[in-house]
This record gives structure tokens, C-alpha cells and sequence, in this order.
């Protein structure tokens, strides 16, 4: 097995502790950074994303097997050329006011940005005003990710959503929301592009908006 | 106006148009089971739709349709396909610390004298006086009472020694003879409802009943029903549950053989989001980050503000809550506990659809909630139920062989908390789950583990576990060890240093500790040192009542009880996601 090969079982399987290790051996066995984040890890990724939708695997592999990625993208990142990843464009990734919850959110956020998107997370409780000042900062981003885990922090969603549905830029973005009580139905009713049941469909999903 | 006929239980009511079956069913009170609270997502309220007049429907008459997303445009006749009163095992016994019985509730005998000529004091300052000679409070911490004073010149006439009940600030009732008191303590969870009847003489307990909380019907959990509370208003919520306390009390003091008016005291324990609704405060703080109750110390009310039907004058007293997803529910647990007495380390373990946790000693204790989910409920597991009449609540692997066994004998419906937790435990010790969770079972489906077959079981398809079962327990094991370690973390304690674990609640009652530890829901080595405390809720909720200082002493031990919210924790998710593995 090469080293590259090494790291994608290591990813799939979420050995968090032996990622790092198998990353810096790769790297000292003179392999190429963009193969082993391409090869080792984003194609694992999306093969586990796969798996997901197909039900073989549920959220917990996913959780550890997006961690495991974390790990090794950590010990990569400094062999890396700055705009190597992220060739897709920019996201921007929030769970809406009063929610704390963020571990969907950060499942999804690992899941776009393997797909080859950059991603920037503002984290959790994140107001309209912050994620409209977000994207002023942020002028080339081109899809705005929304989370929800709570059926009550719904109006918050729709809020931040009505508020992009109304600014100037919402022609150059995509809005794509998701979480928990979030359903289709619930998604064309505030005026999102875009919902998704997991992280692994949000990533297809960002494909295809940007692609429209 | 359109009228629906529920023809199983011979109910009629008549609704506007576009109301939703669901709808109609709560209106003729029929209490439905709406786990999702009627956003169509939980397929759990279906029902059939018999036959209609106007047949240009989707609906085809007797189709299964979700009551909650049935709008009614004609008249109908509708099986709820639910059985009458399915009997759950609800929990109500518990660990009794003994408190000497001195509530704040008291009997004295008092001499209503004339006054002197060109006295000054008026005959509720002789009354209070009076009552302080016998033994009572001091006169300035009892507050006047206009009703009670005016009726005091007539007493005097009627007879000069009267008996007076009182508590500490307050007049409650003069009689003629001593008679009986009683107090009545509630613990009000999500999906139960437990309550006691106690004498205030000398604290022997003289009833008990439990019930399924009704408001069941505007959602399972408790975001479900403040969503609820924040859409339709606070009032329906607490209108139901105020109605079944009253009822309780009305079953408590028939059982007991009293009446209710001879019921002085009530108190009330539940988790915040129960407290509230109780109460009528709207829970919008406590689902909105930061998540903060929108009252949190100790109240002394009057019961009939609250329709509860007990003695006029009488009291309803409510435990205070700790933090926004730590309730008055575990601050009765404390008080029954008390660990803030101890020097060694305890820790107290609540697990419900939130786990809530509270570790420390006398030195200091601290407490977090984490979102464990329903799956030791039975939801989300799809052969999962309450711990109901044919629940598997054990299982057990050994040489070779399984066995299980089920509530009341009855053929197996389905895995309860603690059958799911022995099934995965055996599963594990079978080898046939790995550390990753994976199952291969070595069956027809090698992701399914057929425990109960079709013929043997009650449940059409049996009773069986999936690979996804298994998932939804790493999920909620994780956040209960997760919960655990950070608590450990932030006293800086291992787990040597805990001397006890305290389950509290019906699943830490029924479930087996050692398959906890066997699943890592609790490190390995404090399965050998956890004690089931039952009830403990409801125990504080008594002892509030029975003892007066325990009472004064609720608030500062709510506030002693430091917070730790595992949100904004940076190390959550990583310490989460190590505890996912077996």
C-alpha cells in the first residue's frame, strides 16, 4: 500500500492519532501535497460521503472520519501553496441566531470544502446583520450555507434569509439552508436556492448551484 | 363548520374548516400522541379517514393519513387507531433521605382576647401576638391578611380558642379543631408526571399517582412544545398540565381517603422548559441561545391562582431552576441528595431525551446538560418504546445463549432504554459489533440482529436492532461520556476520585450499569460504584415540603451549582467524537 493509500484508509477509517503520522511520512517519502490532499483525503471524503447517502455508513463514521481528515489536513497545510484548495469559490457557513449547535454545521462545512470549495465559518448564533457584514468582507463569495438544529430557531433562518432575498448582492449568490426540523418544503417557502437532508448531499449540492 | 366523528371513541366535535384533524383531536380531547408536535415530520399521529361527503379529496376513504397535515373540508368520520390508555411503567419510588418532618406548615393553639379599653392594636396584631406566645413566628414576618382580619371580630364571638394553621410569613386558616394537614409534592417530567400525598403531621406518605404528562399532544420533546408555546401561546400547555395536577390531587386525596381542601401545600419539581409551561411563562429565553431560564429562583404562589383546587389559602411552591437546561427537576435530585454535604466526590446522572449531570463535593459542584437524544426513549430506534407492557428491558448473552426478558412477561413489542443498552452491550461481548460500531450480525441481513423473531414476538416483523439503531446509541452514549469527561476536566478530578454515581430517573433505575460502562455511556470503573436513586426529582420535591430549612436552603444550593454549557466548549466535538467508538 502506498503512503497515499495509507492516509485514505486511515481518513475512512477516523484513526484521528495515526493521520498526522502517515501524512508526514508521505510527505518525507517525497510525495506530491495536492495528491495527498486530493488522493488521501478528498477522495475518501467523498467516497465516505457516498456511502453515507447510500446508508451503509450514518453519522457517527462520518463525525470520525471528518475529524481523522481535520488532523491531516493540520499537518499538510504548511506544504501547501496558498489557492491551491478552494477552486470551486468561496462559502460561508453559519448556524442562524439563537443556536448553538454546530456539529452538523461543521460536518457540512468539511464536507464543502472537500468538495473544493473555500470555506469560512462564522461559527454558531451568528445574527443577519453579521452574516450580511460577513459577505461585504467576503464579496466573492458565492454560496451562503444556513443552519438550524431547533424548530424554534426556524424564524431565525428565515429572517437571514428574507434579509439576502432583499439585498443587492443576491444575484451574485446561491442561499443553501439545512438542519434538523429544516425540510424542502420549509426551504422554498422562505426562498432558499437550496436544501439538503445531510452533509454528503449538501457538498453535491453546492456543486450544482455554483455550476448553474 | 364541519363535523368529525371519532367513531373509536364515540366522540363528535364540530371544527371550522382547515383545521387539521390533529387539531381536532386535541379540541375534543382526545390527548393524541404528536411527537413532532404536528410538523409532519414523525408520521407518529396517522390516522384513517373512514368516509367523507365530498369526495373530491386526494385522501381515498380508509387511507392512513398524518392528522397534522389533514386539513378538514368536509364532514368526517376518522379512526384515531389508538388504543385506549396503553399502560406505561412510570416510576414514582425513590431514594428517601430522612429529614425530620418540620414543615413549613404549622398548628398552634390561640386565645382570640377582647381588647383592653383605649388599646391601640388592632385584632390581627392580638392574633399574630398571640400566635407567638403559642409558639409561632415573629409577628412582622407574617403578612396581613385583609379576608382573614375581617372575620376575626366574629370568631371572637363564636369562641375564644381557635386553632391556627400557618407557615412561617403566612396565615392560612383558623379552625375550631386541629384537623388534618396535608402536602402534596409533583414531579413534572416531559412524558410523566408523578405525584405523592404526605401527611404534614408526621410525614408518612399517604398516596401516590402517576400520569402521562398530556401535553404529549403538542409534541414529544421539549423544543417541540415551545415551538408550540411560541406559535399558538403559552396558555394550551399550561392549561393542560394545571388541569391534570388538579386532577391528581383530586385522585391523591381520594386514595388517601381526605379532602382536598385539606391539602395545604403543593410543590412542583420539573425541567425548565415543564417549570415554565407550568407556570405560563413563555419559554422563548429558554430556546434561544444563550439558552437562559426567564425565571429561575424559588416561588411561594397561591394554588388557586392556579386553579389547583386544594385549600383556598393553600400554597404552591416550585422549586428553582439552576441553569437554562438544568431544571428544578435536578435541584430536587440535589436536595434529595445532597451532595453539596459530602466531602467525597459524587456524581448525579439525570438521563432523559437531555442528560443532565451534576459532579462535585461540598468544596463544589458543578452541572451540565447534554443532548442525548430520545434513543434511550425509544425513538429514533426503529423497533424502540417506552417502557410499556412487552418492552424488552434486559438482555443476556452467555455461553452461547440469548435471553430476554420483557416488561409484565408479556410477548416482545419492542426494546425500551434499558433492553437497547443490554442488546448492544451482549452485541459487543458477542463480538458481533466492533469498536467502530459496525455490526455483523452472522444473520439473513448481516446489519440486522433479530433477537425476537416474528413468531415469537408480538411486533409483526419482531424485534430486532439495526446498524442504524446502533449508531443513534454511539450518538447518544458519546454525549453522556462526553458530558462526563469535560465535568471531570473542568474539576480537575479522574474518575478514581468519584465515589458514587447517582442515576436518577426511570432509565438509570431500570438499566444495567454494567452494560452502561460495557458501551462506555460511564467509564468502566464507576459501573462497580453507581446506586440507582429512582425518583429522586420527586423525593426533593417532598422533602421541600417536609422540611422547612431544606426549603429556605433550595435557592443557595441552586445558585452554589456552577454551569458548564458543553456548546460553546471548544473541546465538545472533540472529546464527543472520542467517545463515539465502543
Amino acid at each position: 500500500m502506498s503512503k497515499i493509500e495509507e492516509v485514505a484508509a486511515l481518513v475512512e477509517k477516523g484513526k484521528a492519532k495515526l493521520v498526522g503520522q502517515a501524512v508526514q511520512e508521505a510527505l518525507d517519502e517525497g510525495c506530491d501535497p495536492m495528491d495527498i490532499l486530493n488522493d488521501g483525503m478528498i477522495k475518501t471524503m467523498s467516497v465516505v460521503g457516498d456511502k453515507f447517502k447510500n446508508g451503509e455508513i450514518f453519522v457517527p463514521e462520518m463525525l470520525v472520519a471528518a475529524r481523522a481528515m481535520k488532523k491531516g489536513v493540520e499537518v499538510l497545510k504548511p506544504h501547501l501553496a496558498s489557492g491551491s484548495t478552494g477552486a470551486l469559490g468561496k462559502v460561508l457557513i453559519a448556524t442562524v441566531s439563537g443556536d448553538l449547535h454546530d456539529i452538523g454545521k461543521n460536518l457540512v462545512a468539511m464536507m464543502i470544502e472537500s468538495a473544493g470549495f473555500e470555506v469560512v465559518d462564522l461559527g454558531v448564533d451568528v445574527s443577519t446583520e453579521k452574516v450580511i457584514e460577513a459577505y461585504r468582507a467576503n464579496p466573492d463569495t458565492r454560496i451562503i450555507c444556513l443552519s438550524a438544529l431547533l424548530t424554534t430557531t426556524m424564524p431565525a433562518m428565515k429572517e437571514t434569509v428574507t434579509a439576502l432575498n432583499e439585498s443587492d448582492f443576491r444575484g451574485s449568490i446561491k442561499v443553501m439552508v439545512g438542519g434538523a426540523p429544516i425540510t424542502q418544503e420549509f426551504a422554498d417557502e422562505i426562498g432558499a436556492d437550496g436544501y439538503s437532508d445531510d452533509a454528503a448531499s449538501a457538498a453535491a449540492l453546492a456543486r450544482k448551484l455554483v455550476a448553474a | 363548520m364541519c363535523r368529525i366523528i371519532f367513531v373509536r371513541e364515540k366522540k363528535e366535535i364540530q371544527v371550522p374548516e382547515g383545521t387539521t384533524v390533529l387539531e381536532a383531536e386535541i379540541r375534543a380531547g382526545l390527548a393524541p400522541d404528536a411527537p413532532c408536535g404536528g410538523h409532519g415530520i414523525c408520521g407518529k399521529c396517522l390516522v384513517r379517514i373512514l368516509s367523507q361527503k365530498d369526495g373530491d379529496r386526494a385522501d381515498a376513504p380508509g387511507s392512513l393519513v398524518r392528522a397534522c397535515r389533514t386539513e378538514v373540508r368536509s364532514d368526517l368520520w376518522v379512526d384515531t387507531c389508538t388504543d385506549p390508555e396503553q399502560e406505561h411503567v412510570i416510576l414514582t419510588e425513590g431514594f428517601t433521605r430522612p429529614v425530620p418532618c418540620q414543615p413549613d406548615l404549622m398548628v398552634h393553639l390561640v386565645r382570640l382576647t377582647k381588647p383592653e379599653p383605649g388599646e391601640k392594636r388592632s385584632d390581627w396584631e392580638r392574633l399574630l401576638l398571640a400566635l407567638q406566645a403559642a409558639g409561632g413566628p415573629e409577628p412582622s414576618w407574617v403578612r396581613p391578611d385583609p379576608v382573614l382580619a375581617s372575620s376575626l371580630y366574629e370568631r371572637r364571638q363564636e369562641a375564644a380558642e381557635w386553632w391556627v394553621i400557618h407557615t412561617k410569613t403566612q396565615i392560612l386558616d383558623l379552625r375550631r379543631e386541629p384537623g388534618k394537614q396535608y402536602l402534596a409534592a409533583f414531579d413534572i417530567g416531559t412524558t410523566t408526571v408523578a405525584g405523592y400525598l404526605l401527611d404534614a403531621g408526621d410525614g408518612s406518605q399517604t398516596a401516590v399517582v402517576s400520569r402521562m404528562n398530556p401535553q404529549a399532544q403538542y409534541g414529544a420533546d421539549v423544543i417541540a412544545r415551545a415551538n408550540y408555546a411560541l406559535t399558538n401561546g403559552t396558555e394550551p400547555l399550561s392549561r393542560c398540565i394545571r388541569e391534570l395536577i388538579r386532577q391528581m390531587l383530586e385522585q391523591l386525596a381520594a386514595e388517601a381517603g381526605v379532602r382536598t381542601e385539606e391539602i395545604f401545600q403543593v410543590s412542583v419539581a420539573g425541567n425548565t422548559c415543564m417549570h415554565h409551561l407550568f407556570l405560563g411563562i413563555s419559554p422563548a429565553s429558554l430556546v434561544h441561545a444563550p439558552y437562559t431560564p426567564a425565571l429561575r429562583q424559588s416561588l411561594v404562589l397561591s394554588a388557586a391562582e392556579y386553579g389547583l383546587g386544594i385549600h383556598p389559602r393553600g400554597q404552591l411552591r416550585v422549586l428553582p431552576d439552576i441553569a437554562g437546561y438544568v431544571g428544578a427537576d435536578t435541584c430536587g435530585c440535589l436536595l434529595a441528595l445532597r451532595p453539596d454535604q459530602r466531602p467525597e466526590v459524587t456524581l448525579l446522572l439525570d438521563i432523559g431525551t437531555n442528560g443532565e449531570m451534576v459532579l462535585g463535593n461540598r468544596d463544589r459542584l458543578i452541572a451540565c446538560s447534554t443532548a442525548a437524544g430520545p434513543a434511550f426513549e425509544g425513538a429514533r430506534i426503529e423497533c424502540g418504546m417506552r417502557g410499556a407492557a412487552g418492552a424488552v428491558d434486559h438482555v443476556s448473552f452467555e455461553n452461547g445463549i440469548w435471553h430476554y426478558t420483557t416488561v409484565g412477561g408479556q410477548p416482545a413489542a419492542g426494546l425500551c432504554g434499558s433492553g437497547l443498552i443490554d442488546l448492544v452491550a451482549c452485541l459487543l461481548r458477542a463480538g458481533l459489533i466492533d469498536e467502530s460500531g459496525t455490526l455483523a450480525s452472522g444473520q439473513e441481513d448481516p446489519r440486522v440482529f433479530m433477537l425476537a423473531p416474528p413468531g415469537e414476538s408480538a411486533r409483526e416483523a419482531g424485534v430486532y436492532l439495526t446498524q442504524k439503531d446502533i449508531r443513534e446509541v454511539q450518538l447518544a452514549k458519546a454525549a453522556i461520556a462526553a458530558g462526563i469527561s469535560l465535568l471531570m476536566e473542568e474539576l480537575g478530578i479522574s474518575e478514581d476520585e468519584v465515589a458514587c454515581v447517582w442515576l436518577a430517573g426511570a432509565f438509570g433505575n431500570y438499566m444495567d450499569p454494567a452494560s452502561a460502562a460495557e458501551i462506555g455511556m460511564l467509564p468502566k470503573s464507576l459501573a462497580a460504584r453507581v446506586q440507582p436513586v429512582g425518583n429522586a426529582a420527586g423525593q426533593g420535591a417532598k422533602i421541600a415540603l417536609l422540611n422547612r430549612e431544606e426549603w429556605e436552603q433550595a435557592d443557595a444550593l441552586a445558585e452554589q451549582v456552577g454551569f458548564l454549557e458543553l456548546a460553546t466548549l471548544p473541546t465538545f466535538q472533540d472529546c464527543f467524537v472520542d467517545e463515539l467508538g465502543f
